[in-house]
């Protein structure tokens, strides 16, 4: 479904990704995690090409996105071709990223209506479906700045399965919420996971990581250090330095 | 000389200094939508990735920014006409000058709104496929809009009171109205004072105006 082959990222002179290799099976939910700053935001922002790669491929569905081999040399593919492939490709920010001056229902349509030039009213009864599912069907005129953030990232959810995306990114979905908020969001994406729904999850959330995971990643310095199970990779890791950092999330 | 205001209604000043007024309105109303017109290119452009564009639109800002507008007006009006057998009429480059003048400024507006927009808002809209210009324009414009407004409503205060420079290449708006009769009367103190509280009421209008919007769209969502 997605695969990354030697990526490799730099902000200006700083290597941010150093190369990246990682396959992703359909309907598999991966959980990214790593130290703060080791690049699991960037990461995630390459797969759908928010960010640019210098060098490596990256192919969704055997597609590939953004940078692409034109007469042997490396090429940037048409925007055009980005924006379409990024419709596939949903993202949930840790911010929300809701806009504001629209209702919770408006910004599920936008897109809808932008790109898939469905008529309002179809797009509305998609929207509707979709915020019944989160559980916010009550809220769908309301604006985002009068929703809780747990509300506000179940829209930001509702929002991003309407493109019917093949992928779903969560970039830490759970980090900007109130503690007792965090589990309507998780149990949501809980849901989604059941449903088959292939995911690539940054998260400290190490409960659902291992309720939830297929597979964990361990990311340090730019570079995946070490994979597997989540039983494996917090019951028995064999990098040293993911033990270390283990030890000290799971101590909070 | 005594000071004496009903020389304001004496003849036919009143109803002179009225169609100046007309003409001030007019002329600031064509060129406030010339220069929202070029503000938003102008602004747009500097933040494009083309150099060249941005390029352009930098020198644009320098230039009109730069030079006085007066001077600006002469170039247009008398400097074209002689120097380029380009004869522009009085209003027409009366218009054209406060509008490219007041555009430069407009676009610095459009573009700190733009920039102080949250940047996540831009990748939304990007990650759920929309292209830039998409974004730009149904999520990014009308957020900035908003933040647009009350310096919007400064920069039309200042087009407002510069059009009196038109006087100067002969557009008959109010001051030039003015400047006819105190010929003839020498009521300067009287006239001068008139035309200063006619100017007064027209911005006010513009400041109400404007609050008007900003609370209208402060109701209609945020
Ligand atoms: N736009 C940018 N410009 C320059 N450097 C950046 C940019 N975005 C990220 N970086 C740098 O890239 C590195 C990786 O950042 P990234 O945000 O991917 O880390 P992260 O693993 O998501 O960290 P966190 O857990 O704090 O979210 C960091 O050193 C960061 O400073
Ligand atoms: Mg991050």
């Amino acid at each position: 479904m997605i695969k990354l082959d030697s990526v490799n990222k730099y902000f200006g002179s700083h290597h941010v990704l150093k190369d990246v290799s990682l396959t992703v099976a359909p309907g598999e939910v991966v959980v990214i995690i790593g130290p703060s700053g080791s690049g699991k935001s960037t990461l995630l922002r390459c797969i759908n090409y928010l960010e640019e790669i210098q060098k490596g491929r990256i192919a969704i569905e055997g597609r590939p996105i953004g940078l692409i081999e034109k007469n042997g040399k490396p090429t940037d593919m048409p925007q055009k071709d980005i924006n379409a492939m990024r419709a596939q490709v949903g993202m949930v920010f840790q911010n929300f990223n809701l806009f504001p001056h629209k209702t919770v229902e408006e910004n599920i349509i936008m897109a809808l209506i932008t790109i898939k030039k469905l008529k309002k009213q179809e797009a509305l009864e998609e929207a509707h479906h979709l915020l019944k599912k989160v559980g916010l069907l009550d809220k769908a005129k309301a604006f985002p700045d009068n929703l809780s953030g747990g509300q506000k990232q179940r829209v930001a959810i509702a929002r991003a399965l309407a493109m019917k995306p093949k992928v779903m990114l969560f970039d830490e979905p759970t980090s900007a919420l109130d503690p007792e908020l965090v589990g309507e969001v998780l149990s949501v994406m809980k849901e989604l996971a059941g449903e088959g729904m292939t995911m690539v999850v940054v998260t400290h959330e190490m409960g659902f990581a291992r309720e939830v995971a297929h597979r964990v990643v361990v990311m340090d310095d730019g570079k995946l250090i070490e994979e597997g199970s989540p039983a494996k990779i917090f019951f028995d890791p064999d990098n040293p330095r993911t033990r270390s950092f283990l030890k000290k999330v799971l101590e909070h | 000389m005594q000071l004496n205001f009903l020389v304001l209604f004496e003849g036919n000043n009143m109803s002179f200094l009225v169609r100046g007024l007309w003409v001030t309105i007019s002329m600031t109303f064509l060129a406030l939508i010339l220069s929202s017109a070029i503000g938003l290119i102008i602004g747009l452009g500097r933040m494009s990735k083309n150099k060249v564009v941005s390029g352009v639109c930098s020198a644009y800002l320098a230039w009109f920014r730069g030079t006085p507008l007066l001077v600006q007006l002469m170039i247009l009006y008398y400097g074209l006409a002689i120097g380029m057998q380009i004869d522009l009429s009085a209003s027409m480059a009366g218009v054209l000058g406060l509008g490219m003048y007041s555009g430069s400024y407009v676009s610095e507006i459009v573009r700190g709104a733009i920039q102080s927009i949250d940047r996540g808002q831009m990748e939304a809209g990007r990650s759920l496929g929309m292209s830039h210009w998409q974004t730009m324009f149904k999520v990014i414009l009308p957020q900035a809009v908003r933040r647009m407004l009350p310096p919007l409503g400064n920069e039309f205060i200042a087009l407002t009171k510069n059009s009196s420079l038109l006087s100067v290449i002969t557009v008959s708006e109010l001051m030039r109205e003015a400047n006819l009769i105190v010929s003839s009367n020498f009521r300067y103190f009287e006239i001068y004072i008139g035309v200063a509280v006619m100017y007064f009421i027209v911005n006010s209008s513009i400041s109400q105006g404007i609050n008007f919007l900003e609370r209208k769209l402060n109701v209609e969502g945020r």
